[in-house]
């Protein structure tokens, strides 16, 4: 164990080494790391945002696909009203034409009656005219009785 | 890693004894010399100073230096001397990792890293998040002292697991290098500039935070003042006795096996060496991470500690 002038030369090389090292290799070698280690970071961070984004597609997408299923539920509904609507408006109106058609067929049913009966008594007073003609045989003055033929088609 | 195929031990060791001048000692050499003489010369550094002896400039102990009829010794060389192995390795070592990083670099991609960039942006993350979780303060030079303190030093420490006995091989195979220490931890003075540069920044942070009224007034307990320099130079014995005593018991396994081998005279002794080798290195990898470990977290406690507010 003999120290020397050796241990100057050693302190030189230890000098050398530490320089090159603090000017050339720590530096670069910790740009390259930082710069590897923010490409990872980057590179996970992107992935994590893609995932969320993917995430997100696919909520909206759900959301799209329920908004189209209660739309199309909701105009399936309204169409079913309408037409029940519809339905129904056919339904009145076709009973108020039945009614309408009714009460004119009743109105032509009626006058048609009070036709028939008018003419029916016209008929049975000329029958009971030409009856009672008949019967009596001698020409009855209708102008004379006709109070009492009237009297006789209203009893009628 | 092949430790202890040592053919020609008892050679390299006449060698070694020739080159000492120790010729007449090996003609009645007990296994202790040569032994001794083993361990001195696995842990002389490949020195080079001012020999007053020869008046020169050059490598003690070497036979093929300046001063060839009478070697210097490294004792004999003072304080102005160079351990050029040591600096040869760190400066290589550091240049080697650091140059790693830098070409990784310069070929890094922003997106997805490959294989070789993904392993040095961990060794960085595993070291920015120490600091990050240790460190309560805003400093821009801790991270760097940390990152260059840990790979510089877990870069010496690997050096522990090649083969004590390589260096020698190369050196006897003929180039001309006798000693030559591949582990710059064992050789105390790395760990002790490094630890001087921590204390540097430790002082500085202390100074930066309290004033250096308040870095004053902490060593009016005289105890703290013996801590405050205690505790940096632990930092750097630590490392260095860590690794040191690694080295020696690799070098006291070759030993063992050696004696063996040149007792018994057998091949088969390289076996067991070699087993043994095995399982010291398998341990030793713990503590070779560790060291580098524990000093850069001790770099970050005690900053931390500088920076804390009272």
């Amino acid at each position: 164990m003999n120290v020397n002038a050796t241990f100057f030369a050693e302190l030189i090389a230890f000098c050398i080494f530490i320089f090159i090292t603090y000017r050339y290799l720590w530096p670069n070698f910790s740009s390259i790391l930082d710069a590897r280690r923010d490409e990872i970071a980057e590179g996970l961070e992107a992935a994590s945002q893609s995932q969320r984004k993917l995430e997100d597609a696919n909520e909206e997408s759900r959301k799209l696909v329920e908004d189209a299923k209660s739309e199309a539920s909701n105009l399936i509904n309204l169409a079913g009203n309408r037409g029940d609507q519809i339905v129904d408006e056919a339904k009145n109106q076709a009973v108020e034409e039945q009614k309408k058609i009714k009460a004119s067929a009743e109105a032509d049913i009626e006058q048609n009656i009070t036709k028939a009966k008018e003419g029916l008594k016209q008929e049975v007073a000329a029958l009971v005219i030409s009856g009672a003609e008949k019967i009596l045989n001698k020409e009855v003055d209708e102008k004379s009785n006709k109070d009492i033929v009237d009297a006789l088609i209203k009893e009628l | 890693m092949n430790r202890t195929s040592r053919p020609n031990y008892n050679a390299f060791l006449k060698k070694i004894m020739a080159e000492n001048n120790h010729t007449e000692s090996l003609n009645h050499a007990s296994e202790l010399t040569s032994t001794s003489d083993y361990i001195s010369h696995h842990l002389t550094n490949l020195t080079y100073g001012w020999c007053e002896k020869s008046q020169s400039w050059g490598f003690a102990n070497h036979q093929q230096s300046l001063f060839e009829e009478t070697p210097c010794k490294v004792s004999e060389m003072g304080f102005w001397t160079l351990h050029v192995d040591t600096i040869i390795m760190s400066s290589l070592l550091g240049t080697i990792f650091f140059g790693f990083f830098g070409l990784v670099l310069m070929g890094a991609k922003k997106g997805v890293p490959g294989k070789v960039q993904n392993f040095a942006e961990f060794v960085f993350e595993f070291i920015s998040n120490a600091v990050k979780t240790n460190f309560h303060g805003t400093s821009k030079i801790l991270g760097p002292l940390a990152f260059t303190s840990c790979v510089w030093i877990l870069s010496w420490n690997l050096m522990d697991l090649l083969p004590v006995e390589l260096t020698n091989f190369v050196g006897n195979a003929g180039v001309g290098v006798d000693y030559f220490k591949l582990l710059p931890t064992a050789d105390v003075n790395g760990p002790l500039a490094l630890a001087l540069v921590v204390m540097f920044f430790v002082t500085y942070y202390t100074i930066a935070t309290h004033g250096i009224g308040g870095f004053l007034k902490e060593f009016i307990n005289p105890i703290e003042l013996v801590g405050y320099f205690s505790k940096h130079i632990a930092l750097a014995l630590r490392l260095y006795g860590n690794l040191f005593a690694g080295e020696m018991i690799f070098i006291l396994i070759g030993i063992m096996f050696g004696q063996f081998f040149m007792s018994f005279g057998q091949t088969l002794w390289f076996i067991p060496g070699l087993m043994m080798n095995l399982v010291w290195a398998l341990f030793h990898i713990l503590i070779i991470a560790l060291q580098a470990y524990i000093f850069m977290m001790l770099t970050i406690a005690y900053i931390n500690l500088a920076c804390a507010k009272h």
